[in-house]
C-alpha cells in the first residue's frame, strides 16, 4: 500500500519519469535453448539505458525483442504506448503477435544496426525519406525537410545524393541514425552501433549518439564501449546468461558492482 | 493445330517460271514477319516467365511448405527435361487436355489452340522454371540485414518485396536474366516443330522452296545474331542502371 502511494506521488512529481519501456518476465528461446530467462526492466522516458554483458549473454536478443524482431515466448512488453503479452498456444507454440500491432509498434520504435543495413539502391536522402513517405504517409516535401534536418544533425548533409556504398562505415552509420531519427520515434534501439567500425571511425558515431542523449531521447543501447556507456547512460543493465545480474546507475554498476560476475566482466574489459 | 496460313509469297506461284523465280526479294517480307513474330513470342514469354519466376522463388523461399514443394517440383522437372520434348509434350498434351476440358463442359469437337498463344505459354512455362532459380539465388544474395531493416521499420511483406527485395536483388539477377533471354530467343526456333511460323520456320520454308539453303539459313543465323547483339546492348544498359548504387571496384 505504502509502496503504491509512493509510486503515484513519484509520478505526480515528475511526468517525464513514467516508463517509456517496461518489460516483465520476458522469456525467449531459440528452439530448446533458453536465451532470456525472465527479464524485468524499465526505462524512463527520456533516459538512456545501456545493456552490457559478454557475448552470448542475450543482450542483443533482448534488444531485438523490443521491436519484435525476435518474439518472446512469455512475458509482457510495454513500449511506445503499445502493450504486448506473449503467450503459448495450446500446442505449446508462442502465439504470434498481431501483424498490425507489430507494425504500429515498429513505426514508433526505430533501430540502428551493427551492420548499418542501409538500403543500397537508395541514395542517402532516399534511405532517410523511405519510411516517412511509404510507411508513415508523410508528404514527400515534409519528409525531405525532415531528412535534411536530421542529416544536418548527424553531419551528413553534403552526402545526401550519394549512395551508401560510397560512404565510410562511420558515415553509413550516421546516415542510419538519421534514418532512425526521421521516423520521429518514441524509443530508439542501438544494437552495437560501433562494433563494425574501424577504431578511428567510432568517435564520430559516438558523438552523434551522445548529442541525442543530451536531447533527452529515450534510448536503449547495446554496447561494448564501457566508457561511453558510463558517460551517457542513466541506467546500466548487466546481462549474464539471459538474466539481469546487475542493474542501476552507472556509478552503482561500474564502481560498486555487487555481483561477482559483473565484477569479473568489468575487470576483464576495463584495463 | 492453329497454324497460320503459309507465309510463302503468292507471287512466286503465279509466275510462269514457278518457284525458279523466287528469290531473296520475295522472301524478305515473310522473313521480316517471322522475325517480328519471334520477338513477339520471346517478349511475351519472357514477361510471363519473370512473373512465374518471382512467384516460384518466393514460394521456394517462403514458409508455406506446400507451395515450396510445388515450386521445387516445377523448377526441377522443367529444368531436367529437354526443352524440345517439353514443347512437344505441352503443345499436344495441352491441346488434348483443353479439348477434354471443353468437351466435359459441353462443347463438341476439337478445341483449337492458337499457335501463337501456345508458343508463348510453353516457352514462358520453361522460362519460369529457370527464372525461379535465378531469382532465388539473387534474393539469397541480398545481405539479410537489409531485409531485416525493412521489417524493423514496419514494412508490410508486399512493400518490402516491392521497395527493397526486388531492387536489391536485381543487380544479382540481371546477368542470369540476360542469359535466359538469349536462350529464349533461340528457343523460339523450337516452336517451329509444332508448325508455328516464326523466323526459323519461315527460313526453312524459304530455303526449301528456293533451294537456296545456305542463303536463307545464313540469313536466319545473322538475324538471330543481330537480335542477341541488340539485346546485349539493352542488358548492359539495364545492368548499369540497376547497379547505380554499387561502388565501382
Amino acid at each position: 500500500m505504502s509502496d503504491s502511494t509512493h509510486h503515484s506521488q513519484f509520478a505526480e512529481n515528475s511526468q517525464s519519469c513514467a516508463p517509456a519501456v517496461s518489460v516483465s518476465n520476458l522469456h525467449m528461446s531459440y528452439g530448446s535453448f533458453e536465451v532470456l530467462k525472465g527479464i524485468d526492466a524499465e526505462a524512463a522516458e527520456g533516459s538512456v539505458t545501456s545493456i552490457i554483458g559478454a557475448s552470448g549473454s542475450g543482450k542483443s536478443t533482448f534488444l531485438r525483442c523490443m521491436n519484435l524482431l525476435e518474439q518472446p515466448k512469455e512475458g509482457r512488453l510495454e513500449i511506445a504506448g503499445e502493450t504486448v503479452e506473449f503467450a503459448y498456444s495450446d500446442k505449446g507454440r508462442p502465439v504470434p503477435v498481431c501483424k498490425q500491432v507489430t507494425r504500429n509498434l515498429r513505426t514508433r520504435v526505430s533501430m540502428v544496426f551493427q551492420q548499418f543495413n542501409l538500403w543500397p539502391h537508395f541514395t542517402v536522402l532516399g534511405n532517410v525519406t523511405e519510411v516517412p513517405i511509404h510507411i508513415q504517409g508523410v508528404s514527400r516535401k515534409e519528409a525531405i525537410e525532415r531528412a535534411e534536418y536530421y542529416l544536418e544533425k548527424v553531419g551528413m548533409s553534403d552526402k545526401r545524393d550519394q549512395y551508401p556504398a560510397y560512404l565510410s562505415g562511420g558515415q553509413q552509420q550516421r546516415v542510419a541514425i538519421a534514418r532512425a531519427l526521421a521516423t520521429e520515434p518514441d524509443v530508439m534501439l542501438f544494437d552495437e552501433p560501433t562494433s563494425a567500425l574501424d577504431p578511428e571511425l567510432v568517435g564520430e558515431v559516438l558523438n552523434v549518439i551522445r548529442s541525442l542523449a543530451e536531447d533527452g531521447r529515450t534510448m536503449l543501447l547495446v554496447t561494448h564501449e564501457m566508457r561511453f556507456a558510463r558517460e551517457v547512460s542513466n541506467q546500466i543493465l548487466f546481462l549474464h546468461q539471459g538474466q539481469i545480474e546487475e542493474s542501476g546507475t552507472p556509478e552503482d554498476v561500474f564502481e560498486n558492482p555487487s555481483s561477482e560476475r559483473c565484477q569479473q566482466f568489468l575487470s576483464s574489459i576495463i584495463h | 493445330m492453329g497454324q497460320r496460313t503459309s507465309a510463302a509469297p503468292k507471287k512466286g506461284k503465279k509466275t510462269l517460271h514457278g518457284y525458279q523465280s523466287e528469290g531473296l526479294a520475295d522472301w524478305a517480307g515473310p522473313l521480316l514477319q517471322g522475325t517480328l513474330t519471334t520477338l513477339e513470342i520471346a517478349l511475351a514469354a519472357y514477361a510471363i516467365g519473370i512473373l512465374l519466376g518471382l512467384m516460384g522463388a518466393l514460394a521456394k523461399l517462403g514458409k508455406v511448405r506446400v507451395l515450396a514443394v510445388i515450386a521445387s517440383a516445377y523448377s526441377t522437372i522443367v529444368r531436367a527435361v529437354p526443352e524440345l520434348l517439353l514443347i512437344i509434350i505441352l503443345f499436344y498434351a495441352g491441346t488434348q487436355a483443353l479439348t477434354a476440358l471443353m468437351n466435359a463442359l459441353g462443347t463438341d469437337g476439337r478445341t483449337e489452340v492458337s499457335g501463337f498463344v501456345a508458343a508463348i505459354a510453353v516457352l514462358a512455362f520453361v522460362q519460369g522454371a529457370y527464372m525461379t532459380e535465378v531469382f532465388r539465388g539473387a534474393i539469397l544474395a541480398i545481405p539479410k540485414g537489409q531485409l531485416e531493416a525493412a521489417d524493423a521499420y514496419g514494412m508490410t511483406a508486399f512493400m518490402k518485396f516491392r521497395r527493397i527485395t526486388v531492387p536489391a536483388m536485381l543487380p544479382n539477377a540481371l546477368s542470369g536474366m540476360s542469359n535466359l533471354w538469349l536462350i529464349l530467343i533461340k528457343d523460339t526456333a523450337l516452336v517451329s516443330v509444332v508448325g508455328f511460323e516464326e523466323l526459323f520456320f519461315t527460313a526453312q520454308q524459304a530455303a526449301a522452296s528456293t533451294n537456296k539453303y545456305f542463303t536463307f539459313y545464313a540469313i536466319a543465323g545473322v538475324t538471330y545474331l543481330m537480335l542477341t547483339m541488340a539485346s546485349n546492348a539493352v542488358f548492359s544498359k539495364a545492368e548499369k542502371l540497376a547497379r547505380h548504387g554499387q561502388a565501382r571496384s
